[in-house]
């Protein structure tokens, strides 16, 4: 049961991280050469599906890191490299808190992307409007696209160093 | 934080590893789910060009990770003590009699098989993918050369879903480790 636990973990932030490096190395690069009416429907797309997964990967990883936290004893920390205690008093217990901490800001970083950054993106001017409110709306979705350019790498750095709070519970944690 | 070097290169090479194996598994669910999909949604000229950069590209995530992934294993293993640098390198840990030992090497095996497959697309079906037809094609070379293509598409897919599904097994084993090993 733990280890299905831990492949799911795995496995959730695997794509959670790896899909943000990807979206970031590969979906931005191939964008450079695409005509601009394309790359914005191709954004749309991979967009629109990308934070259904992310989203899921990132509760998936929450969900199975809560149950192995909760399956952790004193026995299985002692055997472990530098006998961690989870305790505020020892680094294994604050680099958890840590973590947790990480995960509740790539949910906001994430929500706020899904739920307001790319319905805001992908709103477009109706002809009854007038030229001031086709500009107001142009504004709008042009202050949406650099949130969402912020909120993505915000995402991505955040991910790459909560990776890194995870790989340092193998010796104990890091704070 | 801790202040010997022996435990950063701990938290180093997991590190290494651990991205290392979100980028495989992340990038290819991310090509397969999310920017596949996308190609579709753009006109198919354009969408042949953005099929060959994101594939380009990510080929160079791929062989990077792959290739950070065996580099950091190598050490974690050598700093937790199972290889060392007298004869025969390795620890009874790592013996096949032992499940610790099945399990490494059966996740090596399977890294062998990724590798294998990245080989496949790199150096056989890419370039399949990417020929270009000269000046006086007959209509039979060109049907012949899209249904070339066509297939080295529908390989690389293939391919590409065989190699998520044994990545995510490799990751199910690797989180076995914890425990001792699962095989």
């Amino acid at each position: 049961m733990e280890t299905l636990l831990a492949t799911l973990h795995v496995a959730g932030w695997a794509i959670y991280a790896g899909g943000a490096v990807t979206m970031e190395w590969v979906l931005r690069y191939a964008q450079r050469t695409m005509p601009p009416s394309q790359t914005a429907v191709v954004c749309k797309h991979a967009g629109s599906r990308y934070r259904w997964f992310a989203l899921a990967a990132l509760v998936v990883t929450g969900v199975t890191g809560l149950l192995l936290l909760l399956t952790l004893n004193d026995g299985d920390l002692a055997g472990r490299f530098s006998s961690p205690e989870l305790s505020l008093h020892d680094p294994y217990g604050r680099t958890v808190v840590l973590l947790g901490v990480a995960w509740l800001i790539l949910l906001a970083v994430l929500s706020s992307m899904a739920f307001w950054l790319h319905p805001a993106q992908a709103r477009r001017s109706k002809p009854e409007m007038s030229k001031e409110e086709i500009q107001a709306e142009r504004e709008r979705v042009g202050r949406a696209i650099k949130r969402m350019e912020w909120a993505l790498r915000t995402e991505l750095v955040v991910s790459l160093l909560a990776v890194g709070l995870g790989a340092s519970l193998h010796a104990g944690g890091l704070f | 934080m801790p202040t010997d070097l022996d435990t950063w290169l701990h938290i180093v090479y997991a590190y290494l590893h651990d991205i290392a194996i979100a980028v495989y598994i992340g990038g290819a669910v991310a090509m397969e789910f999310v920017l596949g999909p996308a190609q579709g949604s753009i006109p198919p000229a354009q969408a042949q060009v953005m099929g060959q950069k994101t594939a380009d590209r990510f080929l160079w995530l791929v062989w990077g990770s792959l290739s950070l992934i065996i580099v950091s294993a190598f050490f974690r293993l050598q700093h937790m003590g199972y290889i060392t640098s007298d004869w025969p390198f390795l620890e009874s840990g790592l013996a096949l009699s032992e499940d610790y030992g099945r399990t490494i090497w059966t996740m090596f095996a399977l890294w062998c098989v990724l590798c294998v497959n990245g080989a496949i697309m790199t150096f056989y079906l890419r370039p399949r993918l990417a020929g270009r037809l000269k000046a006086g094609t007959t209509a039979a070379g060109v049907q012949a050369s899209q249904q070339a293509k066509m297939e080295a598409a529908k390989w690389i897919e293939r391919i590409t879903r065989a190699d998520l599904v044994i990545a995510v097994f490799i990751a199910l084993l690797g989180a076995s480790l914890k425990w001792g090993g699962l095989l």
